[in-house]
């Protein structure tokens, strides 16, 4: 029935970004099942460690990230080496959470075009495929595999791929001011962000830009004001930032964990850590 | 696999990686010889090998070794270019030392 409509795009994979219908690796296990299985994929991105981490519930089980079987992955890392073979290219790719064998099947009406078109060492791909075990090793069965022009994207794909985790174990981002309450582990959802990283480049560090408004709020005050040695005292800064004394604690909490204040003359007085 | 992992760092987070292999991304503040100063939210002085081939002002990834005295053996340099965002780098090391699970073996 509705099966025969993904088949037709039979050896097209490596076309562009929408050819990812690929009769291969599901074959013996999603036949009887039908299109079922198809409905299901997604396109995740991946870190190699959580690829490499990722468990069977049983042998011959779908590989599970996060509750989530794995279907489809995209990732990104730089190709260490090359094994060019007679039906496929090896890579070796590492991005820096570790390495991991990828796989481009070549295909051999099209050897002439794309026997040329390997990546060298060193450079940053992205990969779309498809985790597979074979032999008891696993590999990346690569759909298709581009050069990342823009480095901006390695750094784009870790924090979709740290996205994508925390919206699978801590459900979706809380919107709103509701952050500062939630204190450390509320504020880690919302802090991902780009443009929070982005934005606030005066002389606030990279590790507070992580934390929750309440604390980056606390922060900017101790930064701003001529504290001395002593620091700022909880009365002052809530006077200064018309912030409950509970709020503060907690940011604080968050700070003094970031590593960004200590805690100078008692439990409550804080002064900006600088080195 | 703890063995070939590289870590993404900044210069805050040297002092807890001596001796281990990292990644840093920094913008090339000086060139002198086979020395160079990296700036990854703080400068990092690296010790270049023959083949790392940078320009000061653009980007540059560093995979290397940490020494002691908090200066960077490198194994490999990449020239990223001018359109690097250090603000995104920054905040990817911070992300990547917050979600380990993701990034980091402990």
């Amino acid at each position: 029935m509705a099966y025969g409509g993904y088949n037709n795009e039979g050896g097209g994979g490596g076309g562009g970004g929408g050819g990812f219908n690929v009769g291969g690796s599901q074959q013996g296990s999603s036949q009887a099942g039908g299109g079922s299985k198809y409905n299901d994929d997604t396109l995740r991105p991946v870190t190699i460690k959580q690829l490499l981490e990722c468990k069977e519930p049983y042998p011959g089980a779908d590989l599970m990230l996060d509750g989530q079987s794995i279907t489809q992955i995209t990732l990104v890392g730089q190709v260490r080496s090359v094994q060019p073979q007679t039906t496929n290219i090896t890579y070796r790719i590492d991005d820096g959470t570790g390495l991991t064998d990828v796989k481009k099947w070549v295909d051999a009406e099209k050897a002439d075009t794309e026997g040329a078109n390997t990546f060298a060492p060193d450079t940053y791909v992205r990969v779309f495929g498809r985790l597979s075990s074979f032999n008891g090793k696993r590999h990346v069965g690569a759909h298709f595999i581009r050069a990342v022009e823009d480095f901006n994207e390695v750094n784009y794909h870790l924090l979709e791929a740290t996205y994508v985790h925390l919206y699978l174990t801590k459900g979706p981002p809380t919107t709103g001011d509701g952050a500062a309450a939630g204190g450390g582990a509320g504020g880690a959802g919302d802090s991902m962000f780009v443009d929070n990283g982005a934005g606030g480049a005066g002389g606030v560090p990279a590790r507070v830009l992580s934390c929750s408004k309440g604390a980056q709020n606390m922060f900017s005050f101790l930064h701003n004001s001529p504290g001395g040695n002593e620091g700022l005292n909880l009365a002052q800064i809530s006077n200064g930032t018309g912030m409950t004394t509970r709020e503060i604690i907690n940011a604080s909490d968050e700070l003094l964990g970031q590593g960004a204040i200590y805690t100078t003359i008692d439990d409550e007085t804080w002064a900006v850590l600088d080195y | 696999m703890e063995g070939t992992a590289t870590p993404r760092i900044t210069c805050a987070y040297l002092n807890s990686y001596v001796g281990k292999h990292v990644i840093v991304v920094g913008k090339v503040v000086q060139l002198r010889g086979d020395e160079a100063v990296v700036d990854a939210d703080g400068n990092i002085t690296a010790h270049l090998n023959r083949e790392a081939h940078l320009s000061p002002g653009n980007g540059v990834q560093i995979i290397g070794k940490v020494n002691p005295d908090l200066s960077i053996k490198v194994l490999t340099a990449l020239d990223l270019g001018i359109s690097v965002d250090y603000a995104l780098a920054n905040t990817v090391v911070e992300i990547s030392h917050q979600h380990r699970a993701l990034f980091a073996y402990d």
